[in-house]
């Protein structure tokens, strides 16, 4: 299930070794400063007052500070008591379709937050409203189910939420039950949830079972506090959150559920954040990795037993963060760098390629030169960087993903006409066919999807200075040689005695429709002259068909025939010079 | 072992208590502003004249607005404390900054320091508690000035500068003139790591009815200590997730929601661990976490150690007599030796912080070897860059042209080569700005080297291309401030004008092309309007300052390049230095003829 980047592993990795785990600073940072006492004071002050309700959630709007905005979910005390009438069951949900992704593609939320959720949504939305208007921070939280409401309003505002806006929010639950079954790992959106968990409290666990022979669909998002009577540490590995949370449920269970006091226990854990605990340092440590990790997960009462019992492996951890070494913006970058070499070095190819005549496609299906194999290479790095690019916004929930992509929609376009003809030059070469259906790779489709979906027709202005740049363009429509091998194909199954009739009328139907179609690119501008050149094979498949043309159907004419016999080719991108 | 602080530090023992005993004294004398001492030295009769300044213990001494008395300073006397690489100036306390302008105008005119300057004494500034920040800006102002160099000492001094602060020192290679005492358990030291609050002042208020009345012991406040070290500890944990490479994201989302000082520490700090066992540790990240850690409640109850935390503020003389001269000192920066961490009294997780600290810093120094094989692979596409320039030559054209026209083989290499380089310096520029190399990278003699003649060989090349794709059109012209240029260039150039202690952009010879080719852009659009009759000029002085201190080649001046052909264009009255340019591109063409 761990989706590993490729690019992650190709970057340069500067050395990492030992590796450090900061599952106990990054929640001691947390509890030391003053980022929760504030809301989760009002949060229970807010609490104290409501009178018995049945089961219900109200949403509370404060400003402590001119820069602040406090949003607290406040459940009715009935709520906290017993937080799930209806159970633990999903059930699908259309209003948070934005939260589709490769791994997860229909989206379940747990029937009773999202019953609470959905009889707020007219408040909600007007509090949405007023919300996005506003600058500065932003903190949404709830205790129990009031922090699943919190986590579903915040994921709400989030979809909707202005990129660009300067503050984002962020949204801390206590003690607060899973929500769903989509997991945001690959998401910018994980890092905006802080769930508190006591390892007193059984109810985020609750719907998980107590066995771990059996698999739950609820995932986890965002970072998980526990916290126990000795300290705390902070985890967003989900596997190993959701091992936890079942113990936890399972062992304080018995049916008693007692209110858990976040309060008492943040005051008791901003103590424990200036203590030293109970023993020295002794030796230094030679797997400080492990060594913190044992430490700090026997803190919040997971101890060496414990783990093995649950069957919680720490080796694993360590070999997952290892693969996972931080990506650096220096990597990043000395990356994007590499990838504009190759383009230019593929760039020089094709340009070589035009000299001999021939055209980049053909020379590369030939292969007969020493530097045909290096542009191989060139490939395999662009095609392994942007299969990455294209998977990582795949991961993302549909509207990140959709603006992710945008900042690099335009390099990717040129990236797959400049590539894939290369591609299906390799796939026919080795005695392929129908590389549509066939061969083509995923990410060159969903490359051209979203090219698609945000492309505009061209006004006649561009049209223009299409005409006046055509030569130095790239064939818009990066198939074009499939559809040119294709027609070739068709041309001989015509020619083949062997052929049957059936055979043979769908070879010129498929003729008749590629002729259309090509004259349909040369009246746009989209294909690169490059097709004419004279040993092409383009050309060659002219040469062909005219052939045919001429001894079978001699009084056939299309517009393609016209414009290609009349030699007004060598016209085309012309104008340019 | 068998060191003591004056081996460690470079000076000597004797010098240190009798400075601490001036510190403490001056500080309690606020009607002078510092007060001088002559230290002879016995061994070699030499002397150490000790500079002591006062202190004030009034909250507005300490704090101020914005939150941390937060002041940008690196302007006129402290131009070197800004980060070379976009990181800003550095940060320190306005308040203590506006406390020692208050004092340099006297200090400079001191006719003790004059004395010492020309008797070639070493001059020490020395402060306790609030005297200690006076004492590392006097110093500072002195390293700046180039006088020889003074060094500092403070006893239990509040934190000055940020951490952007720290790293110009340590790239200046002043770092080591600095040298901090501290007591385990001291909480002025650690105040600065907590915001201005009512705490703050009931701590300051003690100190000052306790320094005024000497012999009075005031009620000492209480409750403060939760408050002042929680935020001690989660600056320290922050930090601790940045160098252990903390990778979730929501570190930096919450980092945004909570106001955390900037304050670090920086210099050498000598921890008087109460046993009379001094450690003495340089890196500055695990100075912040000892300083922290070290400071943690544990057996004994929260106010014992409260009390502690105020008592332990006026025990230096007492504390430093004893270990002073005793060679039970340790240096943690050869690596933690357990024994001391024992006398410091870490807690195991605080141990996991130290390693990570010297992890990063041994990380730094393997990151800038593995770097020697990258250098080595700039200077071999340099190699190819000036072969590329030398043939371009031959056509008497230049390979700025050259390129811009990418007729030949040889313009397609010299672009791979340009987008290679451009690949290892941007990596490079990243890696700076995370503080992934050693703080004295942008001071090392080869790499300014190196980058200058990378700079001045390539970026022309960028232009040429900015040019040729017409790119200015989309993006305004290539030398705006923030603009298309580069970043990596702009950085290289701060390098060299900081080395060279000149103006910011005074060193632009790489932006010839540029400017040659927008003023063209620029007449077509506008004519020759004053402002452009300006620049011209200014172009026209630029060349014959340039290529005679031969920071720009000279061939700009071959016959067929842009800038020729353009000058020739330019109408007689528009050259002023028609007669000393013509004659430069003669010389040009006689030496291009043979």
């Amino acid at each position: 299930m761990v989706y590993v980047r490729g690019r992650i592993k190709r970057g340069r990795r500067m050395n990492q070794d030992p590796l450090f785990s900061s599952a106990g600073e990054l929640a001691n940072f947390v509890v030391a400063s003053n980022l929760i006492d504030y809301d989760l004071a009002k949060n229970f002050e807010f609490q104290r007052c409501q009178t018995a309700f049945p089961c219900s959630v109200q949403p509370m709007v404060y400003h402590p500070t001119p820069n602040r905005t406090i949003v607290v979910f406040i459940p009715s005390p009935d709520c906290t008591q017993y937080p799930l009438p209806e159970g633990g069951d999903l059930v699908p949900s259309p209003e948070f379709k934005f939260l589709c992704t490769k791994e997860c593609p229909s989206v379940s939320i747990n029937r009773a937050a999202l019953t609470l959720f959905l009889s707020l949504h007219d408040h909600l939305s007007g509090l949405k409203a007023q919300l996005t208007e506003r600058e500065g921070q932003l903190i949404i939280t709830g205790h129990s189910l009031g922090g699943s409401v919190a986590s579903l309003f915040t994921l709400y505002l989030l979809d909707s939420m202005d990129k660009k806006r300067k503050c984002r929010p962020i949204c801390i639950t206590f003690g607060s039950p899973l929500i769903g079954n989509f997991g945001l790992q690959h998401s910018q959106w994980n890092s905006f949830f802080l769930h508190l968990v006591s390892n007193k409290d059984p109810v985020p666990g609750l719907f998980l079972p107590s066995s771990h022979s059996q698999t739950t669909v609820y995932k986890p998002f965002g970072t998980y506090l526990f916290c126990s009577e000795l300290g705390c540490a902070c985890f967003d590995n989900p596997d190993l959150i959701l091992k936890l949370l079942a113990v936890i449920s399972s062992e304080v269970a018995g049916g008693l559920l007692q209110v858990v006091d976040y309060g008492e226990i943040l005051r008791n854990l901003k103590n424990k954040a200036i203590w030293k605990g109970p023993q020295l340092a002794g030796e230094r440590f030679t797997e400080p990795f492990s060594a913190g990790i044992i430490m700090k997960l026997e803190t919040i009462g997971f101890d060496q037993t414990k783990l093995l019992q649950h069957n919680i492996d720490i080796r694993r951890m360590e070999a997952e963060a290892r693969s996972l070494t931080k990506k650096t913006k220096a990597s990043d970058i000395k990356e994007l760098n590499d990838i504009k070499k190759y383009m230019a070095l593929l760039e020089w190819y094709k340009k070589k390629s035009k000299d001999a005549k021939k055209g980049y496609y053909d020379c590369f299906k030939s292969g007969e030169f020493r530097r045909d194999i290096a542009v191989g290479e060139f490939m395999g790095h662009l095609n392994a960087y942007w299969e990455d690019m294209v998977a990582e916004a795949q991961w993302k929930p549909q509207t990140e993903g959709a603006s992710f992509r945008t900042g690099w929609l335009f390099s990717g376009t040129t990236y797959r006409r400049m590539v894939e003809p290369l591609d299906i030059a390799a796939f026919y070469r080795d005695g392929g066919t129908d590389y549509i259906n066939n061969g083509r790779s995923q990410h060159y489709k969903l490359l051209q999807q979203w090219y698609e979906e945000d492309a505009k027709p061209p006004s006649r202005d561009q049209l223009d200075s299409r005409k006046e740049k055509v030569s130095a363009l790239l064939t818009e429509d990066s198939c074009f040689w499939a559809y040119v091998e294709e027609a070739i194909l068709s041309c001989e199954s015509l020619k083949n005695a062997n052929s049957s009739p059936e055979q043979r009328e769908s070879s010129w139907d498929n003729l008749v429709m590629f002729g259309e179609y090509v004259m349909e690119q040369i009246e746009n501008y989209a294909v690169s002259p490059e097709i004419f050149l004279e040993e092409s094979s383009f050309m060659k498949w002219w040469g062909e068909y005219e052939d045919y043309i001429d001894t079978n159907r001699n009084f056939y004419s299309s517009r393609l025939v016209n414009f290609t016999k009349r030699s007004s080719y060598k016209q085309y991108g012309r104008r340019a010079i | 072992m068998g060191e003591t602080v004056g081996n460690l530090i470079g000076l000597n023992d004797e010098v240190i208590h009798p400075a601490a005993t001036l510190a403490v004294e001056a500080h309690n004398s606020p009607s002078k502003q510092f007060l001088v001492k002559r230290i002879k030295i016995r061994h070699d009769l030499s002397s150490v004249v000790v500079f002591a300044f006062s202190g004030s213990m009034l909250p507005k001494d300490w704090s101020g607005q914005p939150t941390f008395a937060k002041t940008e300073i690196a302007t006129g006397e402290f131009r070197s404390l800004t980060s070379l690489n976009d990181g800003g100036d550095a940060v320190v306390n306005g308040s203590f900054l506006r406390r020692f302008k208050d004092v340099i105008g006297n200090l400079s005119k001191a006719k003790e320091l004059k004395e010492a300057t020309e008797k070639k004494r070493q001059v020490v500034f020395a402060g306790y508690s609030s005297g200690g920040p006076i004492a590392i800006l006097a110093t500072l102002y002195f390293l700046e000035k180039q006088t020889p160099s003074p060094r500092c000492l403070t006893f239990g001094s509040p934190l000055v500068g940020d951490r952007i602060f720290g790293h110009a020192l340590r790239r200046e290679g002043w770092s080591d003139y600095f040298t901090h005492f501290v007591m385990k358990y001291d909480i002025i030291p650690r105040i600065m790591l907590s915001p201005s609050s009512t705490e703050h002042e009931q701590i300051l208020d003690y100190f000052k009815s306790k320094f005024d009345r000497k012999n009075i012991n005031p009620a000492p406040p209480s409750g403060f200590y939760l408050t002042v070290m929680g935020n001690a500890s989660s600056v320290a944990s922050y930090e601790a997730c940045r160098l252990m490479g903390c990778r979730n994201p929501s570190l930096d989302i919450i980092k945004s929601f909570i106001e955390l000082s900037p304050y670090r520490p920086s210099g050498t700090y000598v921890f008087c661990t109460g046993n009379g066992n001094l450690v003495v540790v340089k890196n500055p990240n695990a100075v912040l976490q000892i300083l922290v850690h070290c400071a943690e409640l544990g057996e004994s109850n929260t106010a014992e150690v409260e009390k502690r935390s105020l008592d332990e503020h006026s025990a230096y003389l007492s504390e430093l007599k004893d270990c002073l001269g005793m060679q039970a000192v340790v240096s943690l920066d050869g690596g933690l030796a357990t024994a001391t961490l024992n006398d410091l009294g870490l807690s195991p997780q605080a141990m996991l912080c130290l390693q990570a600290a010297e992890e990063f810093e041994n990380r730094r120094s393997r990151n800038l070897e593995n770097f020697r094989e990258y250098l080595e692979k700039v200077e071999v596409e340099l190699e190819k860059m000036r072969k590329y320039k030398e043939n371009a030559q031959i056509c008497r054209l230049g390979y700025y042209d050259s390129f811009k026209l990418q007729n030949e083989e040889d313009d397609f290499l010299a672009n791979v080569s340009r987008l290679e380089l451009a690949g290892i310096w941007d990596e490079i520029k990243e890696m700076l700005k995370e503080f992934e190399l050693p703080d004295d990278f942008e001071k090392k003699r080869e790499i300014i080297d190196l980058g200058t003649k990378y700079r001045r060989l390539v970026e022309p090349l960028d232009i040429a291309n900015f040019y040729r794709h017409s790119k200015d059109k989309e993006t305004g012209a290539y030398v705006i401030g923030g603009g298309p240029r580069p970043k990596r260039y702009r950085f290289i150039q701060r390098w060299l004008e900081h080395d060279e202690k000149k103006s910011f952009g005074s060193r632009s010879e790489s932006l010839f092309w540029a400017d040659v080719e927008q003023l063209g852009i620029d007449i077509k659009k506008k004519g020759y309007l004053q402002e452009i009759e300006e620049k011209i000029q200014q172009v026209e002085r630029n060349l014959i300052a340039w290529i005679g201190d031969r920071s720009l080649d000279d061939d700009v001046l071959l016959e067929n390049s842009t800038f020729v052909k353009w000058w020739r264009d330019l109408p007689p009255q528009h050259k002023p230095e028609s007669d000393r340019i013509e004659k430069l591109i003669g010389e040009k063409e006689k030496a291009a003829g043979v």
